[in-house]
């Protein structure tokens, strides 16, 4: 028996690439291996986090070196549930741990969801930041969108509805998806979310950068005075809002923001497609709202994905269980969304990450893992598997592909079709 | 020579330069890394050499990990006359005007309780896509430098 384990990784975004970072720490010697459904790695990195955030994609510099120079393996290109089991990878491995995530976007729960002209917010992200698998979606909204929610999501999604193709410069944006959206833009935005401005989940900078956008009026009814004893995060969020709202607009005003803090969503109204939403106040001061509109873009959060019993069969571990602990099985373990839920951002991830690594070398050191003369990680695994992976080497190839064909003013463009991507890692 | 690199991370950057850096001192030096947040600013003292990489987190603020060290460093004041420090700062021109603004609160305080900055202050910023590490080890030589001249001095 050896005190050394050797560790599945399921998923290649910050929780996963974190994990690995603290168990390659500790285990210099262990085989470490990141899975990923996708021919590319760094998940939310590469397709959550907005394409016009590039210096929150540099993280992946530092993830880089992951699998560069401390020999961590990455294994893209494989399904667990599809092209190799759980328990194939508990005989190879004897710790294996998820960082799947949270990947689909939360129901509003409310009648009239299910009308033409309602989306998701992560689906547009995912279509922005050119997702291989993903479904399909307009590329218009009409003039008139509301987006639900007031989270740092849905300040991504406004970003998008307000920006113009030129905006974009230094990004990595679906660029096809951006100009058709562009020939027909919403005239009129109207963002509602639940919580009034001092509760809201958006971050101050996330509010001021839509202020540095030409061509936009923003406004709100709602009170802007910070209350005392406001923390520094709220009195932060609460001025930007009133700096927005006071903003005298640059260049030729076109397009209309609206704010609408401490309202929550009640129906969705329409026969054959969307035509509005009405909304009732959260607040005893508020009133009853209704908005024209011909699409609606709900942020609200995220839930795990339906075809995550692929994995599991049947034991889908819930997912606030037992949120203290990492560990939902023999051997098995989870971090970051799928353990948190949908909640913090990618430095709250990288606490957890260490927290789950800290049980992990608990587990093992005190006995409650043992690791098998056989479960010698990836090169235990069937070969059918160990052939179809995507290296970090054959990623690598298809990232600079992706460099080099880069649309003029872009850093990359992204090959947003799954089986190209894999014959270009694979120089096929 | 006795070196100590403090970090200050958000989303471990910072850490990852720490340790680049003391890797590279620690083959003609002797240097230890700590998190901030596992360090007592009380113990700082005037025959070490302490380099601090810092990242700046939201609207200019100190990265998560600092602020312990924040509290500590306020609630106790301690005199550090003859303690020397170098800076290397992370934080994204992006947001223009907070820029790399984490360190320098660090870097004020240092010096309001009496420790002297040496060298080139050092600055990385996420939207070059730089990697922090090569800068960090190119500026390195140049503090290491102005500290030993100090010393003889």
């Amino acid at each position: 028996m050896s005190t050394t384990p050797s560790v599945a990784i399921i998923g290649s975004g910050p929780s996963g690439c974190y994990l690995a970072q603290g168990l390659r720490k500790h285990w210099p010697e262990a085989d470490i291996t990141i899975f990923d459904q996708l021919a590319s790695p760094f998940g939310l990195v590469r397709y959550g986090v907005a394409a016009d955030h590039q210096s929150t994609k540099a993280v992946t510099r530092q993830f880089d070196r992951l699998f560069e120079r401390d020999n961590v393996r990455f294994a893209g290109n494989i399904r667990v549930g599809e092209d190799v089991t759980l328990e194939q990878l508990q005989q190879a491995y004897s710790v294996v741990a998820f960082a799947t995530g949270l990947t689909q976007d939360r129901k509003l729960g409310i009648e009239g969801e299910s009308l033409p002209g309602v989306f998701g917010a992560g689906v547009i992200t995912r279509r922005l930041n050119s997702h291989p698998v993903v479904e399909e979606g307009p590329t218009t909204f009409g003039d008139r969108v509301v987006v639900i929610g007031n989270g740092n999501v849905a300040m991504d999604i406004v970003r998008f509805l307000i920006k113009r193709p030129d905006d974009y410069e230094g990004s990595d944006i679906n660029d096809a998806l951006v100009e058709s959206y562009n020939a027909a833009r919403a005239k009129r935005i109207d963002v509602v979310g639940r919580s009034v401005v001092a509760d809201a989940k958006c971050d101050a900078l996330m509010v001021k950068e839509l202020g540095k956008i030409e061509g936009v009026r923003f406004s709100t009814a709602a009170d802007c005075t910070v209350p005392e004893g406001a923390d520094r995060a709220t009195s932060g969020r609460i001025e930007a809002v009133r700096e927005l709202n006071e903003l005298e607009p640059a260049g030729n005003v076109d397009t209309e923001v609206v704010f609408h803090f401490g309202y929550a969503p009640e129906k969705i109204i329409g026969e054959t497609s969307v035509t509005g939403v009405d909304f009732t106040p959260t607040t005893s001061a508020g009133e009853a709202l209704h908005i024209e509109a011909v699409s609606v873009i709900a942020a609200i959060g995220f839930e795990l994905q339906a075809d995550a019993s692929q994995m599991f069969g049947n034991d889908v571990p819930q997912l606030t269980a037992t949120p203290e602990t990492g560990r939902f099985g023999q051997g098995l373990y989870r971090t970051g969304w799928f353990k948190r839920g949908p909640r913090g951002t990618i430095p709250e991830n990288r606490a957890d990450a260490k927290e789950v690594t800290d049980e992990i070398i608990a587990d093992v050191e005190g006995g409650v893992i043992t690791t098998l003369p056989s479960q010698t990680g990836f090169a235990a695994l069937p070969e059918s598997v160990q052939e179809k992976a995507v290296s970090f080497v054959d990623w690598q190839r298809l990232d600079a592909h992706e460099q080099a064909t880069a649309n003029a003013g872009r850093i990359r463009t992204k090959i947003s079709d799954h089986a190209q991507m894999v014959a270009i890692a694979k120089n096929n | 020579m006795n070196i100590t690199v403090l970090y200050g991370t958000e989303s471990g950057n910072s850490e990852l330069i720490a340790e680049d850096l003391a890797a590279k001192l620690n083959e003609d030096h002797t240097a230890e890394v700590f998190d901030l947040a596992d360090f007592d600013p009380n113990n700082m003292t005037a025959d070490k050499f302490y380099i601090l990489v810092c990242s700046t987190h939201g609207e200019g603020e100190l990265p998560n990990t600092a602020l312990p060290f924040w509290d500590a460093l306020n609630a106790a004041a301690p005199n550090l006359d003859g303690v020397r420090y170098a800076v290397f700062g992370l934080g994204d021109t992006f947001y223009e005007e907070t820029y790399s603004h984490g360190s320098e609160i660090l870097d004020k305080r240092f010096t309001e309780l009496g420790a002297k900055r040496v060298g080139e202050y050092g600055r990385h910023d996420a939207s070059s896509w730089d990697l922090g590490t090569d800068l960090a080890l190119e500026w390195l030589p140049g503090v290491v430098e102005a500290f030993e001249a100090e010393t003889v001095s």
